[in-house]
């Protein structure tokens, strides 16, 4: 079965790229350039052991990274000021590319990143996670270095959840099992390989990055996998076990809305691709209940998955990357464009 | 006296020579941390450090028997040895998360400061020492010590020490807190539980005694208190810890003390542990338990002189660093090299806090350059004959 090929080939665990000086062979005879992006909002409590874990390994110690970056929806605690701290170049969403607007969302900010920062391959880890180790980055940069036909890495890990102050064993992933990986089943098979789909540790080469749209919110993720499997095909991904990461828990309720904005998403992939045909726009209301007082009452949340188009279709993007071509003659794939239904959303 | 430090920069100058390897230093520290290490089960703790050492080229880095992690550095002359020692073992609560955050201005989160900062600035000593463009003439031993800690009672450094083929000149002990603490004598220390046990498991058809184990065990206690301390020499006895019970309605069978003599005189701990096992052995009869008194950790007093110049090579260099030397006599790895006639000092790196729960251990960032340019400091003064003879 292809899929199992692919598993077999394409899947590494972390220990396969624990010699960094090797990796650093590879990155120094390419040329390639490695940028780090921690998207933040509110991470004052980890965001500090990451980059001081991440500068002192990765940069200090092996310049396997040459930048480290927060880029942050608007924090109000203090984690700007700790990512400074210790040496992060830290942007603010909002004050970037601002004459396109601005968006809250983790989306928002990967997309910027594609235009601040100035590596060739971007590596995105979050930022609540308590148990940060090099791993996280050499095990995603490892299959982009060794092999040219790797534009994408995915992470997947066991995922004890921290709950009160002890762990439990099992947990996470409950959105992937009842929701992406029955969809992916029914339209995108080959991508049911992808373990963790919705994992939030990847790696990524610029060249493909720069070509796809960037949903703000919930559905990133998920888009990019379909994105680059209609650019690139399976081939172009690779996933790495990443052993064990300990991060904060969702409840159910939250990652109901998750679920709605990444069901958006691939909704109107699928009718883009021609998958399935619908009337009209999708709704933007997830109406969940609580009980409380003895009563229940409803709860809307507007939950719109505004999309950013393909960076390379960014004028200033391409000045400061391209100023000396034209970017169809610097890129060989035409970009894909965003769903033609999410190109509508109000900036705040 | 003047310190001699045959490095290009003067000691003054170190902390900020030091600054590139600020976030090593704390990643070392977090990482440290975050490998839970009770006295015995200090394995990943020591694959951490011998990482580091090998990472820096010490190539004969290895395990010795009982498993302590064991670095070499070789000096030019080879005319004296130095050992630089960190426990690596902590007393951190079975079952706690072993969370760590770095905030801008400290690292927070159990054992940081005993010890996961003392191993960090061991693990990349010699990181420092190439960074410095330091050759020492003295052979430098880097040792991260197992077993120390509470029933460890030292037995890491003392099987090193006693099983090292060759004589060890001088010792530095690194503990992550005070900034300031020049330990450089032992007190006379004791430490033990008492472990009231009432026989036949309290049953009701016993004919006589408590059918509560705490409180004989507040018997005792209250005799313990009774017994004299003299204010000179110093000597003071201290109940740390007191276990007991599991439910409200059910009287415990079992209630342990954990008590520390320390004295200026080794006389005076032996005559109050003589005397709580008389106490013991009285309540036993009087009351129908088994009172009994474990000793588990001892140390006996001695020291180096004040006037001795690794002491105030030591106090020089702090004070060339803007530290101000706290002379103490905490029990530590110290104690057991001057038990056997090595001159060495206790140096802390840093200030925070430690084992004050439910407030959660801590270390400041800002002090620690300067805490580990201190360990250079003195080490460097060893190195370059300063501190020979008294």
């Amino acid at each position: 079965m292809a899929s199992e090929d692919w598993l077999q080939r394409r899947t590494f665990h972390h220990t396969n790229f624990s010699d960094i000086r090797w990796l650093l062979q590879h990155k120094e005879r390419q040329g390639l350039t490695i940028s780090l992006c921690l998207p933040t909002y509110n991470e004052e409590k980890t965001i500090g052991q990451e980059i001081v874990i991440f500068k002192a390994e990765l940069m200090d110690r092996f310049p396997l990274l040459d930048e480290i970056a927060v880029i942050d929806s608007g924090s109000t605690d203090k984690t700007c000021q700790i990512a400074a701290e210790f040496g992060a170049d830290v942007y603010i969403a909002s004050e970037h590319l601002s004459e396109y607007g601005h968006y809250r969302g983790k989306g928002e900010n990967l997309w910027k990143a594609l235009y601040l920062l100035r590596g060739d391959i971007i590596v995105y880890v979050d930022t609540d996670i308590a148990n940060i180790h090099p791993r996280f980055v050499y095990g995603l940069v490892g299959p982009l270095l060794v092999n040219p036909e790797v534009h994408y890495v995915k992470a997947f890990y066991d995922r004890p959840i921290a709950h009160s102050r002890q762990l439990r064993p099992t947990g996470g992933g409950r959105v992937t099992e009842i929701l992406i990986r029955p969809l992916f089943s029914l339209f995108y098979p080959e991508l049911t390989a992808i373990l963790q789909p919705l994992s939030g540790q990847y790696a990524g080469r610029r060249s493909i990055l720069e070509q796809i749209p960037f949903p703000v919110g919930y559905g990133v993720e998920t888009a990019m996998l379909i994105d680059i499997y209609q650019h690139l095909g399976m081939e172009a991904f690779a996933q790495t076990d990443l052993a064990c990461l300990i991060h904060r828990n969702q409840d159910t309720v939250a990652l109901g809305r998750m679920a709605f904005g990444v069901a958006r998403v691939f909704l109107s992939r699928l009718r883009r691709d021609g998958k399935i045909h619908y009337e009209g726009q999708l709704p933007t209301l997830m109406r969940q209940f609580e009980f409380a007082d003895g009563n229940y009452r409803l709860r809307e949340y507007t939950i719109e998955e505004i999309e950013r188009p393909p960076m390379i279709q960014v004028e200033a993007y391409r000045q400061k990357f391209y100023p000396q071509k034209e970017p169809s003659s610097a890129q060989e794939l035409p970009p894909l464009s965003p769903p033609s239904e999410q190109l509508s959303g109000e900036t705040v | 006296m003047t310190v001699t430090v045959p490095v290009r920069r003067p000691v003054e100058e170190l902390p900020e020579a030091l600054k590139p390897l600020r976030e090593r230093i704390l990643s070392n520290l977090t990482m440290l941390a975050r490998l839970p290490a009770p006295p015995g089960r200090e394995q990943d703790r020591v694959q951490f450090l011998l990482d580091r050492f090998l990472e820096a080229g010490l190539t004969d880095a290895t395990t010795d028997e009982i498993g302590n992690a064991v670095g070499r550095i070789r000096g030019r002359r080879g005319n004296r040895t130095i050992l630089v020692v960190s426990h690596l073992d902590d007393i951190v609560r079975s079952g706690t998360e072993h969370e760590i955050t770095v905030r801008a201005d400290r690292v927070i989160g159990p054992g940081v400061s005993d010890n996961a900062l003392g191993a960090a600035v061991v693990a990349i000593l010699p990181t420092i020492l190439e960074h410095l463009n330091i050759e020492l003439n003295s052979n430098l031993i880097l040792l991260g010590s197992i077993l120390s800690l509470e029933r460890g009672n030292h037995r890491g450094i003392r099987f090193f020490l006693d099983q090292y083929p060759e004589d060890i000149h001088f010792g530095i002990c690194v503990e992550g807190i005070e900034l300031g603490r020049l330990d450089f004598f032992s007190i006379a220390t004791a430490r033990a539980d008492l472990v009231c046990q009432v026989r036949n498991g309290g049953a009701p058809s016993r004919p006589y005694g408590s059918e509560s184990a705490l409180v004989v065990l507040n018997q005792i206690i209250n005799r313990i208190l009774g017994i004299p301390v003299p204010v000179r020499p110093y000597t003071v006895i201290r109940m740390g810890k007191l276990r007991a019970g599991v439910s409200y309605d059910t009287e415990p069978t079992r209630a342990l003390l954990g008590l520390e003599i320390v004295s200026h005189e080794d006389d005076q701990v032996d005559r109050i542990l003589r005397e709580i096992e008389a106490i013991c052995f009285e309540m036993s009869a009087r009351h129908a338990v088994e009172a009994k008194l474990d000793v588990f950790f001892r140390t006996r007093a001695a020291g180096i002189p004040f006037g001795h110049r690794l002491v105030t090579s030591s106090i020089e260099v702090m004070r060339k660093l803007g530290i101000e030397p706290d002379q103490r006599h905490t029990p530590s790895e110290v104690s057991e090299m001057i038990a056997r006639d090595i001159p060495a000092v206790t140096l802390g790196i840093t200030r925070g806090r430690k084992h004050q729960r439910p407030k959660p251990d801590y270390v400041l960032i800002e002090p620690i350059l300067r805490g580990v340019a201190q360990v250079v400091g003195v080490l460097l003064a060893i190195d370059s004959g300063a501190c020979d003879g008294i």
